[in-house]
């Protein structure tokens, strides 16, 4: 039903939108969780993190092979029929919508706990939906072109984070398994959350130029996100001490205040500021798939008008309702069942019926 | 010779009578009030016949008409009897009126003989010129002295000049209803990609209006997104960034009577690039290069940037830097966004007084501007002293840039950014930042991405974008044109040991 010509997008670019998507907003408190489940020992629940999300991912790959020239929304209809198709468009359209919203509240947060206290949060809601209107209306390409670049010019980032090292405590990190393995187990949980986004490969993978890179790209991504959080987390544990860790909020922000450059105080601020960049990563793309979700139910190759309606929607409806941190915080919470489900569960699933489908139908046809 | 047999298709009115004063009537129907037009009657010496000359005053060569035509007319003998004797470059044989007439204000002139029913079109052009110079807006330090002028033959006579091979094309297309216009699109049969000709030839022959003045009423038309504050096309006055460009893939369109010649498809970097740096070192070059995208932050960036540092992020300033801030600052009795428009509204007006002056009164401008911004404003109290030297370091940003269409852009965004800063303080430098970002990657530039080799990267091309690396390096054409053929070079430098 959709044509792919001239929507191709390249591997750096898929692992791009998958690897944005997966840290954009989830980088900030994720140390802070770690610590409260498993104290200084929560970074190894990252790999362990990693090694689930590769299996979901693997899954997701695994499922698009089955159908490599269309969405998941195409693969449901030509398996199951149409309605399977309507129905999982419906419940992604759902969960992008969840994804998005949860990336631009926790965006306006920030933005307002440490930069514009005063400005409300509508003004900042249709602020940031500007650049996000400019980028997404021209289709999957400019995305993926967009978090490509922003993927570049935030290379800078880590080699900063490098200058706290001066303050780093490296004892803070022993002894290593100090409560066992058990903690650890259950800080698997809080990694899960910050992985999310694997499940744009349901509709990215047609778009890939070579398919027969999905598997690489997926499990490059996830291992850059991986190295990226341990990195962060291993900063954070060895620049805070094992009790005030779960203090801050945001640590991966505090722990900058203890850089000073000659030039410039507060380094935070401009890094906020950036960081928006980062942030972008999330609601950009998962805006563009909510929309193409939204096309796809109404037979659309167009996603000009769900994404106006969509943009109206979200600037008219923060005007009259807008979540504070508590709830945030408890839809982060609803948040990790939810991408629990669709992005582990269901794959891994779905691999298993299209496998067992095909099985049985070799077994009938050699009867 | 030429001849255009399609004596069939042409309506009757519409057709050269064989009787001269027949002719003559009609010519004197059709050119009323043409003061500059000239008629001469004269006796061909060769078969006796009456004949009629005419030609448009001015935009032929007198001396040309005396030489060449009027002379092997009335005083030789051809040898042929079936030709006239002239002895111009080139003759064309006309049966209609319509073409006549075109020929006709082009320069050429056109002789009726009696008891023929055609007319021969001569080439006898020869209008007013300037010398060729050195270019105004893109002169070089290395690079040659000769600019485009407003002939459009003359202009392809020196591309021509860079690149002797029969492998450069050249499409004439005709734009404009009363003003017609020679377009030609010129590109290298076994480099450019053809689909970006197709789409020239398209969007030029789309073009229907009364006269295309200048290159850049053209540009207009054809350009992918009319709305954007970017060029999308460039527009050069050298030759041989022109013979350069050719040799990347890109097509040139040459329009008469203009000193611009249009190159496409382009990229964002394309206007950080200047003929310069090709001939001077790689070092000097690649810092040239990054010094200008620095340039071109700055002159996007710098006011909003101190807006919003001083407005709203005035923790981030070290104590000493704030201090010094603060003393200067605490005379001005204006918020900085205002002071900030107010300068570079300033600055504006002074740029925009300058250009038109002759260059004795331009001197004045220079005076009045410098000591208005440069001390009275300050000591008045009206303006900080950080301001004026904001506002100085992005006037001079600006003038680094070597394109002037980019430099343009660049004015206007800034005016966007700082209301931004003034409102959001950094949150709305990122917001435009990142829809600026948004928007370069969006814009198409003849269908091909413009924001190439950033986004979408392309490794490959950053070679001559951003840095400039040794030409030596440079063996492929940018993969951003998608050239036919693409090698460039091949090992063109000799390696010897460095014993």
């Amino acid at each position: 039903m959709n044509s792919y010509v001239g929507k191709q997008i390249t591997l750096f670019q898929f692992i791009s939108i998958i690897s944005g998507s997966q840290v954009s907003v989830a980088v900030l408190n994720l140390p802070r969780k770690l610590s409260e489940a498993a104290d200084t020992d929560g970074w190894i629940a990252l790999i362990i993190g990693w090694a689930l999300s590769l299996i979901a991912g693997l899954a997701i790959v695994g499922v698009m092979k089955y159908y490599p020239n269309g969405t998941l929304f195409d693969l449901l209809s030509e398996y199951m029929g149409r309605w399977a198709g309507v129905l999982a468009a419906m419940l992604f359209a759902l969960y992008f919508f969840y994804l998005m919203y949860d990336g631009l509240v926790r965006t306006i947060l920030v933005t307002k706990t440490w930069l514009l206290p005063t400005t409300q949060s509508f003004v900042l809601m249709s602020l940031l939906l500007i650049p996000a209107y400019s980028i997404v209306r021209h289709g999957i390409r400019n995305v993926a072109r967009y978090a490509e670049l922003i993927i570049w010019i935030s290379l800078w980032i880590p080699f900063v984070y490098i200058y706290t090292l001066k303050h780093a405590h490296w004892v803070y990190l022993l002894p290593l398994l100090k409560e066992g393995w058990l903690p650890i187990l259950t800080a698997v949980k809080a990694t899960i959350y910050p992985m999310l986004g694997m499940v744009s490969i349901f509709i990215l993978y047609p778009h890939l130029k070579y398919k027969e890179y999905a598997t690489k790209g997926i499990v490059i991504a996830n291992s850059i996100t991986m190295l990226l959080y341990l990195f962060v987390t291993i900063i954070c544990y060895v620049y805070f001490s094992p009790e005030e860790s779960h203090l801050f909020n945001d640590p991966v922000i505090s722990v900058l205040k203890s850089i000073e450059f000659k030039f410039i105080e507060r380094i935070e601020v401009p890094f906020i500021s950036f960081y928006l960049f980062i942030f972008s990563l999330i609601w950009i793309p998962m805006m563009y798939l909510l929309t193409y979700c939204i096309a796809w139910i109404f037979k659309r190759e167009s996603i000009g008008i769900p994404l106006r309606l969509l943009i109206i929607l979200l600037a008219v409806g923060t005007f009259f309702y807008f979540p504070t941190y508590n709830i945030n915080n408890f839809l982060v919470r609803q948040l990790f069942w939810v991408g629990l489900i669709l992005e582990y569960i269901f794959p891994v699933c779905l691999l298993c019926y299209l496998w067992l489908s095909k099985f049985w139908k070799e077994e009938r046809s050699s009867l | 010779m030429p001849d255009n047999n399609t004596e069939q298709n042409i309506p009757h009115s519409d057709r050269i009578s064989a009787d001269l004063k027949e002719n003559l009537a009609k010519i004197q129907r059709l050119f009323t009030e043409t003061p500059d037009m000239v008629t001469r009657h004269l006796t061909i010496k060769q078969s006796g016949k009456q004949a009629l000359l005419i030609y448009i005053d001015g935009l032929n060569d007198k001396a040309a008409i005396n030489e060449n035509v009027l002379r092997p007319l009335q005083q030789e003998m051809g040898e042929n009897s079936q030709e006239i004797a002239v002895t111009v470059g080139h003759v064309e044989h006309l049966y209609s009126w319509e073409k006549a007439e075109i020929g006709l204000f082009q320069g050429n002139s056109l002789l009726f003989i009696d008891g023929s029913e055609r007319t021969y079109s001569l080439d006898t052009k020869g209008w007013p010129q300037r010398n060729i110079e050195d270019p105004q807006l893109e002169s070089s330090l290395k690079g040659a002295h000769q600019g485009f002028l407003e002939t459009g033959d003359l202009n392809i006579a020196l591309i021509r000049r860079y690149l002797p091979h029969r492998g450069l094309k050249i499409k004439r297309l005709m734009v404009g209803e009363r003003g017609q216009t020679t377009v030609s699109i010129l590109y290298i049969e076994d480099i450019a990609n053809e689909k970006y000709m197709a789409k020239l030839e398209q969007r030029i022959r789309q073009i229907n209006v009364d006269a295309i003045i200048n290159t850049g009423e053209l540009c207009e038309f054809i350009e992918d997104n009319p709305f954007s504050l970017f060029p999308q096309l460039i527009t050069t006055e050298r030759p041989d960034t022109t013979a350069s460009q050719l040799l990347q893939g890109r097509c040139a369109v040459v329009v008469d009577r203009s000193p611009n010649v249009l190159i496409a498809p382009v990229t964002f970097m394309s206007f950080f690039q200047n003929i310069d740096d090709y001939s001077s070192r790689w070092t000097i070059a690649t810092f040239l290069r990054l010094l200008r995208v620095f340039a071109f932050f700055m002159a996007a960036f710098l006011p909003a940037f101190y807006i919003s540092v001083v407005s709203y992020h005035f923790e981030i300033i070290p104590l000493k830097l704030l201090l010094t801030l603060g003393e200067s600052r605490g005379q001005v009795p204006f918020p900085p966004f205002v002071e900030a428009i107010l300068m570079e509204i300033t600055l504006e007006l002074l740029r925009e007084a300058g250009i038109r002056l002759p260059a004795p009164v331009g001197q004045t401008v220079g005076i009045v501007g410098g000591i208005v911004i440069g001390q009275a404003v300050v000591q008045a109290g009206l303006i900080s002293n950080a301001m004026v030297i904001v506002v100085a370091f992005t006037a001079i940003s600006s003038f680094i840039l070597p394109n002037y269409d980019m430099v343009a852009a660049v004015r206007l965004i800034r005016f966007i950014l700082m209301i931004l800063a003034s409102m959001f303080g950094f949150v709305g430098l990122v917001i435009g930042l990142m829809t600026l970002i948004g928007h370069i990657l969006s814009l198409k530039s003849l269908g091909t991405a413009y924001g190439t080799p950033i986004g979408p990267v392309r490794l490959a091309d950053l070679k001559d974008t951003i840095v400039r690396v040794p030409l030596w390096l440079m063996d492929k054409r940018p993969l951003s044109t998608a050239p036919k053929q693409s090698i460039r070079q091949r090992q063109s430098r000799i390696k010897e040991d460095t014993e």
